[in-house]
């Protein structure tokens, strides 16, 4: 395997990787602001399955977009915790759409979307055993092969945890980034929404990853369901994220830093000016991250998990969906 | 498989010293938060079953419980999101078939439809491609009582199906392949083909142009359901769901400056279109409508200098091929 791909940058912070600044999440709903008015966003976060197969206005528009912004291609379909083969021909796309958009780099998560040939469109946890860890490491280390560049990943929000796991998420993260010489995209609103879920220390969960591969941050808003978080991207980043924030800047120094809104989309301005706020949060004068932030959960539920209708289960509520959805509408005359 | 489920379930008491195989614990997950009952039907489904055999009493052996939910119910977070949010996918493929059906018919079929064809592909782009095939599949063939009391035609559930392929086509055209960057043929190229030429000459349409044949008239319905949608709130529109009566109609759907633009055509210029998508000469294609067509023969030569004119105009010819 072709190690000097990504080793002779490995014991640099970012693997080297540059720190774009304050980006934000790319979405159909802001192309027409985004192609009038060229705001001074300091770089974009596209979806790369919106545009891998697009020969249509998503793609016209990535592309007039890159060609004044740096632009990273963040994934939710490499699926490389699932036992199912890589799918070349999805890695071979994914490859085309980097090198033509000039992808300042490529993130996924660190979870399987399917098995036996399906595809659920979720982010799924893996058990976090060594079982896991030795298989996604393989996987990691042949996409970067394929890929030509090292493969940046994400922790996902998770809803469960597995009786087999052996290790903590950073953990795992530490051992897998080390171990794939791969970098990590730390999402601070998924260290809270799960630290939250799993009752889990989420300030612990930011001083225990390993700070030289963190190449990028996520900032989101989440909805509070009483009894769990969710993954929502729909609203404002809520402060004990933006201290998680704090603490993961003061821990690795800075890292480009990308806003995602997904739901409920409100204006492009609006988004803009939510991920400026962490400028606030990075000031050295700022007091540093002082006690774990413990969000209000009550328990137990006594709502079922799902209830059946006519053999059918009740759609939770769309405000209630973890990992949105990222489908472009047609125009349409 | 590395080991059977029941050996390695056995061992389960040590977590770590001798886990679940992960494909084993993949396909179990899958299965319990796919299935369409819920949680505990899908914990005790025969897919979930042949990976891990737990009760549901017993689930807490495979997912762990957190201080505020129990194990089901925080399978179920899964479990709801994963229905929910492909239905809401297909709502943003199918707004107007959802409109017209109503949110709970649409889900209906919506959720019959994930089941008999889960999404097997990377993107969601997919996931509504073989959706109005799986409601002509199970439209009711039977005459329906209601729906003859309604002055329905018997017929009417073809109309949601023909509702589903313009809006699924509208689709297709927006993010396929355009005439964005290439140049069509143009009506002065076409002019300057000696006559004699002409005849068997074939016209390649262009990659964004697509033909389709409807039983309803489902384009003027489209047309009515985006103006409803589109019309002030101080002055709406008055929001007419009827289904429309029978009637064959035609449409060209094509995209220029990468909008999607939708083409009435009358039955002797589909006829024309639809011949040359196949491959015919000028002159089969001519015939074609020629036999679709009450025109006289000097009223056809008018109408198709002009129809012509009109689609070089709008680039729907990629190319002129002679044999
Ligand atoms: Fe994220």
């Amino acid at each position: 395997m072709n190690r000097s791909l990504t080793s002779p940058n490995a014991a640099l912070p970012r693997l080297g990787l540059p720190n774009l600044g304050l980006g934000v999440g790319l979405r159909a709903a802001h192309f027409s602001h985004i192609l009038e008015h060229w705001p001074a966003v300091d770089w974009f976060e596209a979806i790369s399955e919106n545009f891998m197969d697009s020969q249509g206005r998503p793609r016209y528009v990535l592309d007039r977009i890159a060609e004044r912004y740096p632009i990273v291609l963040h994934g939710v379909s490499l699926s490389i915790g699932s036992r199912d083969p890589l799918n070349l021909e999805y890695l071979r796309k994914l490859k085309k759409l980097a090198d033509e958009t000039a992808a300042r780099w490529i993130s996924d998560h660190l979870c399987w979307t399917g098995v036996a040939g399906r595809n659920t469109h979720d982010l799924l946890p893996i058990p976090l055993n060594e079982e896991s860890l030795r298989h996604v490491v393989a996987r990691i280390r042949a996409v970067q092969e394929i890929l030509e560049r090292p493969l940046v990943l994400e922790n996902p929000s998770t809803y469960v945890t597995f009786a087999d796991s052996t290790m903590s998420d950073w953990e795992f993260l530490t051992r897998m980034a080390e171990e794939a010489d791969c970098g990590l995209l730390l999402d601070v609103n998924n260290v809270y929404v799960s630290s939250t879920n799993h009752d889990w220390d989420a300030a612990e969960y930011v001083r225990r990853v390993p700070h030289r591969r963190v190449v990028q941050f996520h900032l989101a808003g989440h909805t509070n369901c009483g009894t769990h978080l969710i993954d929502t991207h729909d609203g404002e980043v809520i402060d004990p994220v933006w201290a998680l924030y704090r603490l993961a800047h003061e821990l690795t120094g800075g890292a480009s830093t990308l806003l995602e809104w997904d739901a409920k989309i409100p204006a492009f301005p609006v988004v803009h000016a939510e991920v400026l706020k962490a400028k606030r949060h990075m000031s050295a004068a700022l007091p540093g991250f002082a006690a774990s932030p413990q969000p209000r959960i009550q328990k137990p539920s006594t709502a079922p998990a799902a209830i059946p209708i006519a053999g059918l289960p009740l759609a939770a509520p769309s405000e209630a969906i973890g990992q949105p959805l990222h489908f472009v509408p047609p125009e349409v005359r | 498989m590395p080991q059977s489920s029941a050996q390695n379930d056995s061992a389960e008491s040590q977590p770590g010293v001798n886990p679940r195989p992960l494909d084993l614990v993949e396909r179990w997950m899958q299965s319990v938060i796919t299935h369409p009952a819920g949680v505990a039907a899908g914990i005790a489904s025969d897919a979930a079953q042949a990976a891990i055999p737990v009760s549901p009493d017993e689930v807490e052996r495979v997912v762990t419980r957190s201080q505020a939910l129990d194990s089901i119910e925080r399978l179920g977070v899964y479990a709801n999101a994963y229905y929910a949010r492909l239905l809401e996918c297909l709502r943003d493929v199918f707004p107007i078939v959802a409109r017209t059906l109503g949110e709970e018919l649409f889900d209906h079929f919506a959720l019959g439809y994930l089941q008999k064809y889960p999404s097997q592909s990377y993107t969601l782009c997919e996931l509504g491609a073989r959706f109005a095939q799986f409601l002509d599949e199970t439209r009711p063939t039977e005459p329906d009582a209601a729906a003859a009391e309604a002055g329905l035609s018997p017929d009417w559930p073809r109309f949601v199906v023909d509702l589903a392929r313009l809006e699924w086509t509208v689709g297709q055209v927006y993010d396929g392949p355009g005439m964005e960057n290439r140049q069509g043929v143009l009506a002065d190229a076409l002019a300057a083909i000696p006559p004699d030429r002409w005849l068997a000459a074939r016209l390649q349409l262009a990659p964004c142009v697509r033909l389709l044949l409807f039983r309803y008239p489902v384009n003027d319905f489209y047309t009515k359901m985006r103006a409803i949608d589109r019309a002030d709130d101080d002055d709406p529109i008055e929001d007419d769901l009827a289904i429309p009566r029978p009637e064959e109609t035609y449409v060209a759907l094509s995209r220029r400056d990468y909008v999607v633009r939708r083409y009435p055509l009358a039955k002797p210029q589909y006829a024309l279109l639809a011949a040359f998508e196949s491959g015919a000469t000028v002159e089969a294609a001519i015939a074609a409508a020629a036999a679709d067509c009450d025109l006289s023969d000097d009223e056809l030569a008018v109408a198709l200098h002009r129809w012509f004119a009109d689609w070089t105009a709008d680039q729907f010819f990629l190319s002129v091929a002679f044999d």
